[in-house]
């Protein structure tokens, strides 16, 4: 008797929506029953992850404020993937942009100025993450370097020169010589929307991005050039596609939105450089583009939802002593749950009994 | 001893985890799946490893234990993206997150615990020869085994008819099947060797690199043996030379500082990547651009009737 | 709601209540303190020792203090968290890492009745205390022990980052090393992490290849000091006595000792009487203490105690003056000392230290 795939016709949209809340059903019941393991109360548990993020009105802020950064570099990445060209090193990219927006920060502070200091930050953070984004991909066009191993190298790189930049050149006069540069003045952090909370103008951006990203995607000949790049190289060269200044248009648009969510992370949440800026997003953001299915659409619900267990897995460190080890590992579950039941979209199970001898 | 002994024994200890998962990297790479949960893999064979080690008493169940530790979280993946047929980029990396968490939660209980470092090798006579003597014959254990699984894996991928299949399995799957071999079968006997090696590799940074467990201890390795791979084209004798780069430029820029050199210590903490990036466009360049990436790296397979 | 919510709101309440009539009884319920670490409670370093006083501080208290603590909080989701503790009813929030100081100075002014104890912070506000260790205490120690053991007369530094917190540990330690020997030298490597077992493991084993036999570290794990246990040299612990994982090789560690002052600053709490401070306590006080001698003889303990009590006394000070810098300059003659905040901001090393500063 075996498990056998069998590829469906055509993929179907209840298919499509089933399969996530298949997911997370599975997930609570293995949540579930790994909490009771641990003696902990499993209905408290889940709860608290999925939940106690949505309890009020500035914890749901916090699940924009977290997602903005990642479903950015999502959707580049969604580009990038499709088109066969693998960016791993968006990290990398989102660090450049910061320390390129950074850069405008420190050089406006004490200076006057007035509300165009932020725009031009989020412009050269564009730049800088773009510029950086070309790196591996002119190393793929002109030798054939693998970005795989170009981009993810580049990320190290990046964060070595972000800390020796805040411990050296840029670091704050009058901060005991303390690696950070200067706190950034109001100008130059990005624009609160709400009086009560830490939503801020990212948040729209996220959301123009999205819509951007779906009508390029879905309704313009780029995104049919980089679907087609992606499925059928081959074909693709025949109909005049020219893959190489696709992969260097993929790499510096990833790389510039990469670099956007860098510019976003330090004038929002930190407000100042340090050496460590990032906890990882640009890694999250490769889970997310995939969970997202490739699409700006499904990137936003999926960059959500992980924002949301991660804040519910900092909530069970606080309300239930839930170490976070534990988080990690539930995360683990949801995603390859997901994962696992996203083959119901694309193939149907069936059981097959071994054909007697 | 002198510094330069010293320096190549420095060298040959940084590099041997990092040879050791990517060799296992690059069978299941040869297979036509892409595993980025090497550092998941890898960090529970730490934790594994060093819990059973201490448990038991002896080193060696240890390394066992981490090696099945590697090859269990290897075999989820095997199932999701080989039985279901699932994204292998993002499986790997919900693995790393996995098993980075389920490691924590295995070592929570032997952090502050240690053991006696592994002993090393010692032929009397050989291992005395100055010089080559300390550096052929009085290494552990795993050094050996890494240059055992350097010749063994080179042997089985290119000397073999099974290495043969394998790699046509990683080619062309579809060619594979029509000519009758069980491409899923063979792909997952890669993915679980690939996870003994990326656990066994593991083991050697909780059982003899530094003899403890520590959250996180694998800081990163794994990516840097996935980068490996890749720049070893995919060939085995290139992933050697790809890891005492590494290991090498790393030992190197912290000798460089203690001798006093007055270079930015974050631009020598860069030079092994940029190095790596480097010396990879070069060969690049010589081989004048094709890639070596198995045609069918990281496509799921799924057996039409 | 959840349970544990409405039991904080209740608990705040009923505070609020006893506050009202006079608080003659002692609070029932208890104050809940928050704790923020940048790295695992399993660290087994600085993270680690924070928790360590955590416990203490729960253990002395009792059912007066209840504490919840968030683990490898990273510094964009800082603030966030605070609000979260805030919102389950924490009147006190240690935030334990440096990077955290600058958030932890914005977000303070919105939670006007929360009071914030920022470890190794450098200004202090309203509801803002600020607090450290005096590590170059117990490092001026390791410097005169260091000196008393070494044969080949060079001191191995495993340094994490250049800030001023490990220069002038550098510095002092050099500094004791002097009073015993003026030919000590010193090398230093720089591992760009508090944290990385792997990469402090290999730069220990280069300075020792270099020919050092004593080795300090500034970074966390247990790793260099097992690598000298395992090649024969000696050794520091870092943040707790790590005498089991180099029994052979171990002198002593600075241990941190957080736990009285999380007891103390509680207490202020709960008697209304937290004040804003700026404490930066060393041997004297106790937030620092040296892990029992070993590998010592009884002369060279002997020593080591004496310049201890020298220190706790006052009457001896690591940063009395004379202080050349490397370029010759003089930084204060003899007969001052060098201020709490220019020890702080300490970015140059002393003449005698032929090591460059990284830029």
């Amino acid at each position: 008797m075996r498990i056998v795939l069998e590829k469906r016709d055509d993929t179907s949209a209840f298919a499509a929506v089933l399969s996530p809340v298949i997911a997370v059903l599975l997930t609570l019941v293995a949540g579930a029953i790994m909490f009771a393991l641990m003696g902990k109360d499993p209905l408290a548990a889940l709860s608290t992850y999925f939940l106690s993020p949505l309890q009020d009105w500035g914890s749901i802020q916090e699940i924009f404020v977290a997602a903005t950064p990642i479903v950015l570099i999502a959707v580049g990445l969604s580009l990038c993937y499709l088109s066969n060209n693998w960016n791993i090193g968006a990290e990398g990219q989102l660090v450049m942009g910061a320390i390129f927006g950074g850069f405008v920060a420190i050089v406006t502070h004490g200076v006057p100025n007035g509300p165009w200091v932020f725009p031009v930050m989020l412009l050269a953070g564009m730049l800088g993450g773009a510029l950086f984004g070309l790196v591996p991909a002119v190393l793929k066009t002109r030798f054939g370097a693998n970005e795989i191993l170009t981009s993810l190298m580049l990320v190290y790189v990046a964060e070595l020169l972000l800390d020796w930049l805040v411990r050296g050149p840029w670091r704050d006069p009058h901060g005991f010589n303390f690696p950070q540069s200067v706190m950034f003045e109001p100008e130059a952090l990005a624009l609160r929307l709400v009086e009560t909370g830490r939503l801020h103008v990212g948040a729209l951006l996220m959301l123009v991005v999205v819509i951007a990203g779906a009508v390029v995607m879905g309704r313009t000949l780029k995104g049919f050039e980089v679907r087609l790049v992606g499925e059928a190289p081959r074909a693709a060269r025949f109909a005049g596609f020219d893959d190489k200044r696709l992969t260097l248009t993929v790499f510096a648009l990833s790389g510039a939105l990469a670099g956007i969510a860098g510019v976003l992370v330090v004038s929002a949440q930190i407000g100042q450089l340090q050496p460590t800026i990032s906890p990882g997003y640009g890694f999250t953001a490769i889970i997310v583009a995939f969970l997202g299915r490739l699409n700006p659409i499904g990137c936003l619900v999926a960059g959500l939802f992980l924002a949301l267990t991660f804040i519910g897995g900092e909530n069970a460190q606080i309300f239930l002593r839930l170490p976070l080890d534990v988080t990690r590992v539930f995360q683990g579950f949801l995603l390859f749950f997901v994962l696992a039941c996203d083959t119901l979209m694309l193939y149907r199970i069936r059981i097959e009994r071994e054909a007697a001898a | 001893m002198t510094l330069l002994e010293a320096i190549i024994l420095t060298v040959i200890t940084a590099s041997t985890p990092l040879l050791i998962a990517a060799l296992g990297e690059l069978v299941v790479e040869k297979a036509g799946v892409l595993n980025l949960g090497v550092e998941g893999m890898m960090i529970m064979g730490a934790a594994c490893g060093f819990a059973v080690a201490i448990l038991t008493g002896n080193t060696w169940l240890g390394v066992i234990g981490a090696i099945l530790a590697g090859a269990v979280l290897a075999s989820v993946f095997a199932l999701l993206t080989l039985g279901l047929a699932a994204n292998q980029v993002a499986s790997g990396l919900a693995l790393s997150i996995f098993g980075l968490g389920l490691s924590g939660v295995i070592g929570a209980s032997f952090v502050g615990l240690q053991r006696e470092v592994m002993p090393k090798l010692f032929i009397p006579g050989l291992s005395d020869i100055p010089f080559l003597g300390r550096i052929l014959f009085n290494q552990d254990p795993f050094v050996y085994a890494s240059l055992a699984l350097l010749a063994g894996v080179w042997w089985f991928l290119f000397r073999t008819r099974a290495g043969l299949v394998l790699r046509a399995c990683g080619e062309n799957h579809t060619s594979a099947h029509a000519l009758g071999y069980p491409v899923l079968r063979i792909r997952l006997l890669a993915v679980l060797f690939g996870g003994a090696c990326a656990g066994l590799a593991g083991a050697y940074l909780s059982l003899a690199y530094t003899p403890f467990w520590s959250p996180g201890m694998t800081a990163g390795r794994g990516w840097i043996a996935l980068a490996i791979v890749v720049f070893a084209s995919w060939l085995p004798w290139r992933a050697a030379l790809g890891a005492y780069l590494f290991g090498g430029v790393t030992i190197l820029q912290l000798h460089a500082q203690g001798a006093g050199l007055a270079v930015p210590s974050q631009f020598l903490a860069a030079l092994p990547y940029l190095v790596t990036i480097v010396v990879l466009v070069l060969i690049m360049r010589a081989r004048s651009g094709a890639s070596a990436a198995p045609a069918h790296l990281g496509t799921p397979f799924v057996p039409d009737r | 709601m959840s349970v544990t919510r409405r039991r904080a709101l209740l608990g705040l309440g009923a505070t609020a209540g006893a506050a009202a009539l006079g608080g003659t009884a002692h609070a029932q319920t208890p104050l809940q303190a928050g704790f923020i670490y940048v790295g695992p409670v399993g660290d087994f370093g600085w993270s680690t020792m924070h928790d360590v006083g955590r416990r203490r501080a729960e253990e002395v208290l009792g059912a007066q203090l209840r504490t919840v603590h968030v683990e490898s909080v990273a510094v964009p989701d800082m603030e966030r968290v605070v609000q979260q503790l805030a919102r389950q009813g924490c009147r006190i929030i240690f935030t334990t890492s440096f990077s955290y100081f600058q958030p932890t100075v914005r977000v303070a002014p919105t939670l006007p009745n929360v009071f914030f104890e920022s470890a190794t912070g450098t200004t202090t506000a309203a509801n803002l205390a600020i607090y450290n260790a005096r590590f170059y205490e117990g490092r001026y120690v390791q410097g005169v022990i260091a000196a008393m053991k070494s044969r080949s007369k060079q001191i191995g530094y495993i340094a994490s980052f250049p800030v001023p917190e490990v220069v002038h540990a550098i510095n002092t330690v050099m500094r004791g090393a002097w009073t015993i020997d003026p030919a000590m030298r010193v090398r230093v490597v720089w591992v760009n992490a508090w944290f990385n077992p792997g990469r402090e493991a290999d730069a220990a084993r280069a300075l020792i290849d270099q020919g050092c036999d004593v080795i300090c570290q500034h970074t966390d794990s247990p790793a260099p000091i097992q690598l000298a246990n395992e090649r024969g040299v000696f050794g520091f612990g870092q943040a707790s006595d790590m005498t089991r994982f180099a029994p052979r090789a171990h002198l002593t560690s600075n241990v941190n000792n957080w736990g009285d002052y999380y007891v103390e600053r509680c207490r202020a709490v709960i008697a209304g009487t937290w004040r804003p401070g700026d404490t930066w306590g060393g041997l004297a006080s106790g937030m620092i203490r040296l892990a029992p001698f070993t590998n010592m003889t009884p002369e060279e303990v002997g020593r080591a105690e004496r310049v201890v009590e020298e220190i706790r006394s006052g009457r001896l000070h690591p940063f009395a003056g004379p202080i050349v810098r490397q370029d010759g300059q003089t930084v204060i003659p003899a007969g001052q000392t060098l201020d709490d905040n220019a020890i702080r901001a300490q970015n140059y090393f002393y003449q005698g230290i032929d090591v460059q500063m990284p830029s």
